[in-house]
């Protein structure tokens, strides 16, 4: 299916939390929130129920997407009020891809977790959660996977602060 | 065997106990098994037979601190893994040596500005006897510093020298 078919199907079974579908880009390049527009062409989502939304895009037997292929988070810009929360799936079956996105306020960045979903969002997400600030709710084991468990802040948010120095070594 | 058979059997060399003893180190200088990132290809690329380290004496890759002479740094080093490098390096016995190889065990290397994570420099963790240059380096240039960590071995002195009384 292609991506028009697989919109009008969310549309049809009443897919939970489906906003609708965005342009990749906005139409003035100069406008820094659009930055989380790049890319393929994609659906926006309420972040607050992406899981039940991940539920019928994986059990749907016209969609079937079998494989979360991507789970990442996005920041615009250090002004932009918002976060983008990002989510590829993947069709072995039906040989088609979705990408889905979600617009999540900095000022309370939560949303539920997919690991009850997909598995594979185990990873992905304490990987976002440490670099962005994401707190993804009933994740099974939310430690920091890369960073040290001590690490101040979230490297990848775009107002992050380099540490002066860590554990004694300075960084200067 | 013909006329130096049994023509050495009761005779005795003598040498200065520095130069013995610095020939037995810097020709069997036992690295420790560590790689931290693409660094530890070359270095591997050096231990493999067509540049063949151990035609220094330093083929022996230990994969215990405890049995090595040479720690080379042969990667980026990130702040998570500074203190277990620290502590391998408190577990080799003296004497004790550092190669730093490569840009980023150098100085932070191409993660210099925006690595949020990565130490600039290993000399901030470990004293460092060594740095080699490159991104990565040949593996003639980590035999080169391996050669020039010879030279300092060479150089140095065991025993202590009476204080001289004015």
């Amino acid at each position: 299916m292609d991506f028009q078919g697989i919109t009008d199907r969310l549309t049809a079974v009443g897919a939970p939390g489906f906003l609708g579908v965005d342009e990749p880009r906005g139409k003035d390049p100069e406008v820094k929130g659009d930055k989380g527009r790049a890319g393929d062409p994609f659906v926006l989502v309420d972040p607050q129920s992406i899981d039940r939304f991940l539920v019928v895009c994986r059990d749907d037997p016209k969609l079937r997407f079998e494989i979360l292929a991507d789970l990442t988070a996005t920041d615009p810009a250090a002004d932009d009020e918002n976060l983008w929360v990002n989510y590829n799936l993947l069709s072995v079956s039906h040989r088609h891809r979705l990408a889905i996105k979600g617009i999540l306020p900095k000022s309370e960045p939560t949303l539920p977790s997919a690991v009850a979903v997909y598995r594979a969002a185990q990873w992905h997400e304490r990987e976002a959660a440490e670099m962005f600030g994401v707190t993804y709710r009933g994740h099974p084991d939310p430690r920091n996977i890369l960073l040290p468990d001590d690490w101040v802040g979230h490297p990848l948010r775009k107002d992050y602060e380099f540490p002066k120095e860590y554990h004694g070594i300075s960084c200067e | 065997m013909g006329t130096l058979e049994n023509s050495l059997e009761e005779n005795v060399l003598t040498t200065k106990v520095d130069w013995l003893i610095n020939w037995c180190r810097l020709m069997s200088i036992w690295p420790m098994t560590f790689g931290l990132a693409c660094c530890a290809i070359e270095m591997m690329a050096v231990g493999a037979a067509h540049h063949d380290i151990d035609r220094f004496g330093a083929g022996a890759f230990r994969a215990s601190p405890r049995q090595a002479d040479l720690m080379i740094v042969a990667g980026t080093v990130n702040f998570k893994m500074a203190e277990r490098i620290k502590r391998l390096y408190d577990q080799m016995p003296a004497p004790k040596y550092v190669i730093a190889m490569g840009a980023c065990a150098t100085g932070g290397g191409p993660y210099y500005k925006f690595g949020y994570t990565v130490v600039k420099g290993v000399d901030r963790v470990v004293p460092v006897d060594v740095y080699i240059a490159g991104c990565p380096p040949r593996p003639e240039a980590l035999l080169e510093g391996l050669m020039k960590l010879q030279e300092k071995i060479k150089s140095s002195s065991v025993i202590r020298k009476p204080a001289r009384t004015a």
